[in-house]
């Protein structure tokens, strides 16, 4: 009995999490369907069950385990252990309804933030991952070339670009591709704020999160701001800020990076969705 | 720590759960189904009765079976003890999650719309489960599952076999799922309180730098069909080999399918396959 309300619960913490879209703040929405088709089967599973504990209700249940061949070969036989993977199993059930779901803000980044020391090992090619999206240095070159080609063509001609919520992963990675074809043009970019030791006074990051499959692989995608000094921002503090693009060489990751010298800038609310998701 | 930081825990700890929960209940499915549907008979005259030609082939079907490395499990157990060889169950573990086209698709798209290292990837894996399946030939000889009832059973009718298909199933998913529970839940709090950095500055060289990533890889628990865009991000700081030790020994174990496999496997048997494992990856990945 106590199987069907775990069924139960895991097939109201999924229907829970669609209904009110909460799932989003999970899953990338792209692979939503799979989680959709978890909904199924759990209601298949939990009807299945109920059937088959009433049905257990009328006959006596022994007799009718050796005939069916059901396999208990597995189920523990002691009360401690079954209660023990019925808690367990209940436990993501309950802390996943009844807690908040919690944003991964600068705290996260400091875990995930990925200063590897490696870098000084080929000062040529060494870059800083964690704020250029996707790239690769093993891509087949033409293939990629085509791919970043066609990237350049989208926003070569304008004369603002803005990072907002669709565009942001790929727009960026085109921008750290080329940084030279942007130098002086003018780029609007939301993110929350992100303060680093080896920054200086007038500079700050401006990131956000981007979820590939679910958050626990989210990455750190974003920009270095140069601020004028009447500027300030706490940590995790939402920000959209406008400026002109330059470059600097940063000391920490030993590459030429953008940067932004930022004329403009206000402070928003965390947006409703705060991360930015990757569209094949 | 701060009730932020614990929030935050437990909603990476749900993404995983629900990232990993879909694919599990399609794994016990399967498990089901073969369990029924299946014979000894049939499994005894598909698999080759030479034991490399066995591993080969499992490895083979492996790769087209699309599955992740959570949900692979209960569907090699059910093969185990339907009679097919464990040498070569464990290869056809091994591929599965690495080898089918969700995986090659999304492991296409990280690295830059190229198959170099789709294929490094795909041909490496099935190199390492080939020769995790034939150390295993010579090494075990008992059977290495916790409960290896064989059930010989005879239905009378077609409704009967559906009904115990979904018993074995719903059986399956909570022998299974408290394990994804835990797994999930330790990754997770790696996650929220570990330092990537930390681990990462252990190693530089060569040979740390492969064990730092087959470390990650494990640690971070990440399904297989995510894995390579995150691999990407670290292809600037670490070289092709160590990243393809990530990317081939990170589906094979991690935090997560390691609890999964001491729930079907003795806890000495799933030592010797992750220390088996864990060289073959390192030694072949380091000698590319």
């Amino acid at each position: 009995m106590l199987r069907v309300f775990v069924l139960i619960g895991f097939t109201y913490l999924f229907l829970h999490l669609h209904a009110t879209g909460d799932i989003s703040k999970y899953i990338n929405m792209k692979y939503s369907y799979i989680s959709e088709s978890a909904i199924y089967i759990f209601v298949l599973f939990t009807i299945i069950s109920v059937y088959n504990y009433v049905k257990k209700d009328k006959h006596s249940h022994d007799v009718a385990c050796d005939q069916c061949g059901h396999d208990h070969s597995h189920e523990e036989n002691s009360w401690w252990k079954r209660g023990l993977t019925i808690i367990t199993l209940l436990i993501p059930v309950i802390t996943g309804l009844i807690l908040p779901v919690a944003t991964l803000d600068s705290n996260i980044v400091e875990k995930k933030g990925l200063y590897f020391p490696a870098y000084d090992e080929d000062d040529e090619y060494s870059q800083h991952q964690f704020l250029q999206p996707n790239t690769s240095s093993y891509y087949g070159k033409e293939g990629y070339a085509e791919v970043m080609d066609k990237g350049l063509d989208k926003i070569k001609n304008l004369k603002e670009i803005t990072l907002g919520e669709d565009n942001f992963l790929n727009d960026l990675e085109t921008i750290y591709n080329y940084p030279g074809e942007f130098m002086g043009r003018q780029v609007t970019i939301t993110g929350f704020s992100y303060h680093e030791e080896d920054l200086t006074n007038n500079q700050l990051f401006l990131l956000r999160f981007g979820i590939i499959h679910c958050i626990a692989d989210a990455g750190v995608f974003g920009m270095l701001l140069d601020i004028p000094e009447e500027m300030k921002a706490d940590n995790d503090q939402w920000l959209q800020v406008t400026g002109k693009l330059e470059t600097i060489y940063y000391q920490p990751f030993k590459k030429t990076i953008p940067i932004l010298k930022v004329t403009d800038w206000k402070s928003i609310n965390q947006p409703n969705d705060p991360y930015v998701y990757r569209q094949y | 720590m701060n009730v932020e930081t614990l929030l935050q825990l437990n909603t990476i700890f749900i993404s995983i759960i629900i990232e990993a929960l879909p694919f599990i209940l399609i794994g016990v499915l399967i498990s089901g189904i073969i369990q029924i549907f299946v014979s000894e008979e049939l499994i005894a005259k598909i698999i080759p009765k030479n034991p490399i030609l066995a591993i080969l082939s499992a490895s083979l079907v492996g790769s087209i079976i699309p599955a992740c490395e959570c949900g692979i499990i209960p569907i090699t157990r059910r093969l185990i003890l339907k009679g097919v060889p464990v040498p070569a169950s464990i290869a056809f573990m091994l591929t599965g999650p690495i080898i089918n086209p969700v995986v090659i698709f999304s492991t296409y798209v990280a690295f830059g719309n190229s198959w170099r290292m789709v294929i490094l990837r795909s041909v490496l894996a099935l190199i390492c489960s080939i020769l995790v399946g034939l150390i295993l030939h010579k090494a075990v000889k008992q059977s290495p599952l916790k409960n290896n009832v064989i059930e010989h059973i005879h239905f009378h009718s077609f409704k009967e076999r559906i009904d115990a298909m979904f018993k074995h199933s719903i059986d399956e998913f909570f022998s299974v799922g408290k394990y994804l529970v835990i797994g999930s839940f330790i990754a997770a709090a790696v996650q929220t309180f570990v330092k990537t950095s930390t681990l990462v500055s252990i190693g530089t060289g060569q040979a740390s730098s492969h064990l730092v990533m087959m470390g990650l890889g494990f640690i971070l628990s990440l399904c297989s069909q995510a894995d390579a865009f995150v691999a990407a991000s670290f292809r600037n700081s670490f070289s092709e080999g160590s990243i393809l030790a990530f990317l081939i020994f990170g589906p094979m174990l991690d935090i997560k399918n390691t609890l999964m496999l001491l729930s079907t496997f003795k806890a000495k048997f799933v030592m010797l396959l992750t220390g088996v494992i864990t060289a073959i990856v390192f030694l072949v990945t380091i000698f590319l």
